[in-house]
């Protein structure tokens, strides 16, 4: 009886996963579902409500009817459950209900904002989930019941991070041009050795240094992520360099756009320090579209050095996890470094961004499962509809305002029915992609134009242009159900992680880490402003 | 208390103060007291199996099937 007690969490917990898929599977939920966009989902929520709060009740039933022990089975899956399944029905909550919640009332709130603030204060399940595990140890405090499951966490974030390798492709890198690789490649090892060194002047503890030189250096929350069980960071640490990244980045979303008027920078040169110095990509785009809505250039040139200085994450790693190996110890030799105390979980991230390169999960040209496909396919092309829209208005004269170049990739969508290369050059795949990445760019341009009403379009005319630009975009499947896997360990993990940060322990790390955040943010915007203006003239693009 | 020893303060958890051996590795033994895995290593190998494994099955359903 007394163990039944025991179990009484889990016994409930489950019965309430079982409980929330009966209602989903019923469509009960759909309307709901349908309005906070989560409806595509549906399946999901049901499948794992099931399979989770059936495992949870055949863990109980199990320890209802034997006495604990000290099996693998115990310590890895009977004890630590009735943790996991609560961290499970937080992470579900957010990704299901809090995270859409926040969007929702972020697009209404754009209107007065100008901006959605979800994006800009980065809002997603990272940080609810980390705020989440800080809100409830530090009221309620973890559940007795729970310990044990919230132990798990940094295993399971592990698992997120060999993940991450599955997005990135070295091939996407040595695409992008060999200047922005150059210029970006400079200011991320630049900043991580800068903020690696004020580390040492201002005495801070390695585990924090090393973790907020990656958050510095590359993007922002995801390398903080990665590299914190690289460097053995502790949770408060994780959490004061998220937060230290991202007030930064809000601070530079709105005097980058400012100061890139007053010193006169053309759109190439904005995107590219944009790039370079901003860390959260939502805050380099909205900072890039707040310099200039109109010329698309601005907005394509800072995606290509944030993408850039993404890529160089793998190299990042390396780079940290090496550095711990040698500052943990004294005077090791290279193979106690690098083989001895580097990390094992990491070759797992090397060896998926190693698969991911070679193309085993999507072309070897993609950036987080995302390609872009010109060959020709029904399914790219646009629709009847769209098409006789485009063709009347090509044949009715009724595009005005557009350049000559604009105008002629109208008239080649309109030939062609979808967005691609010349039909004579498909065979040299290279010249085609090449014919269609200028097309693309165009008609980008001329809904960028619209948008910022330097000229006037036809409603279905903009539809069909915005309809063929997406039909070559293309997704892989098998990176989308990586990442989907990836988010969940991280959701979990960072609940978790955030269940272990208490008020004191963050009283304990001090400003000492903004100041370090501050000093390396400023010097490394300051130095790709200059090095922008001198040396980015006007094409950086291969 | 023993020469090669020192008083930690452990907290409400582990009953107020605790005496460990001087030249214990505080912040690993920190780091265990938050895993279930006794060892990093053996975290870091699971997570890698775990994560191949999924890789594997994800592979199997989205691009071999």
């Amino acid at each position: 009886m007394a163990q039944a007690q025991d179990n009484k969490p889990l016994f409930i917990l489950s019965g309430l996963m079982i409980i929330y898929a009966l209602i989903a599977s019923s469509d009960v939920l759909h309307p709901l579902m349908k309005y906070l966009h989560t409806a595509k989902t549906a399946d999901l929520q049901v499948s794992m409500g099931f399979i989770c709060g059936g495992v949870g009740i055949l863990g109980a039933l199990i320890n209802s009817v034997r006495k604990p022990g000290t099996t693998i089975i115990d310590r890895f899956v009977l004890q630590p459950l009735p943790g996991i399944l609560l961290i499970l029905v937080m992470a579900m909550a957010i990704r299901w209900y809090v995270e859409p919640v926040v969007k929702l009332i972020s697009q209404n709130l754009q209107p007065v904002l100008g901006f959605k603030i979800y994006k800009v204060l980065n809002l997603n399940y990272v940080i609810l989930g980390l705020l989440a595990g800080v809100l409830i140890t530090n009221t309620y405090g973890i559940p007795k019941f729970a310990a044990a499951g919230v132990k798990c966490a940094r295993f399971v974030l592990k698992m997120g991070v060999i993940m991450l390798g599955a997005r990135y492709s070295f091939a996407e890198l040595a695409k992008l041009g060999s200047y922005s690789v150059v210029l970006v490649g400079t200011f991320v090892l630049g900043t991580v050795f800068l903020v690696l060194w004020l580390g040492k002047i201002f005495k801070q503890p390695k585990t924090m240094t090393g973790v907020l030189s990656a958050g510095m250096g590359v993007c922002g929350v995801s390398a903080t992520v990665a590299v914190a069980p690289v460097v053995k960071a502790k949770s408060e640490e994780m959490a004061y360099t998220i937060g230290t990244i991202l007030s930064f980045g809000i601070i530079c979303m709105f005097v980058f756009p400012t100061v890139g008027h007053m010193a006169g920078m053309n759109p190439v040169q904005f995107g590219a320090w944009a790039g370079t110095g901003i860390l959260n990509s939502a805050q380099v785009a909205a900072a890039a579209l707040a310099f200039n809505a109109v010329d698309i250039k601005t907005l394509k040139v800072a995606e290509i050095f944030n993408i850039t200085r993404v890529l160089f994450l793998p190299i990042i790693v390396l780079v940290l996890a090496t550095w711990f190996g040698k500052q943990s110890g004294q005077k090791l030799t290279f193979k106690e470094v690098v083989i001895d105390k580097f990390p094992i979980f990491i070759l797992g991230f090397l060896l998926l961004f190693a698969m991911s390169s070679m193309g085993l999960f999507s072309p070897p040209t993609h950036y987080k499962g995302k390609f872009i496909d010109y060959s020709y396919n029904e399914r790219t092309q646009v629709t009847e509809k769209e098409w006789e829209a485009l063709n009347g208005a090509v044949q009715n004269n009724t595009l005005q305002g557009l350049k000559p170049e604009q105008l002629a990739a109208v008239k080649d969508l309109v030939a062609q029915r979808q967005l691609a290369g010349n039909y004579e050059s498909r065979a040299d795949k290279k010249l085609f992609n090449k014919q269609g990445q200028e097309r693309m760019f165009q008609l980008e341009s001329i809904l960028a134009a619209a948008k910022g009403k330097v000229l006037t379009l036809d409603k279905s005319v903009k539809g069909a242009i915005h309809h063929a630009i997406k039909q070559v975009h293309k997704k892989s499947k098998t990176v989308t159900t990586l990442t989907d896997c990836m988010i969940w360990f991280f959701a979990f993990g960072l609940i978790g992680l955030g269940m272990q940060i208490t008020k004191k322990a963050i009283f304990q790390a001090g400003g000492w880490p903004l100041v370090m955040g501050i000093i390396s943010g400023i010097t490394k915007a300051t130095l790709s402003f200059f090095v922008v203006l001198w040396l980015v003239k006007d094409v950086v693009l291969k | 208390m023993s020469k090669d020893k020192i008083t930690i303060n452990t907290g409400d958890a582990g009953k107020g103060e605790s005496e460990i051996a001087k030249e214990a590795n505080t912040e690993e033994l920190e780091e265990r007291a938050l895993s279930v895995f006794s060892s990093e290593r053996n975290e870091d190998i699971t997570a890698l199996v775990l994560s191949l494994i999924t890789t594997f099955i994800v592979l199997i359903f989205t691009k071999w099937m």
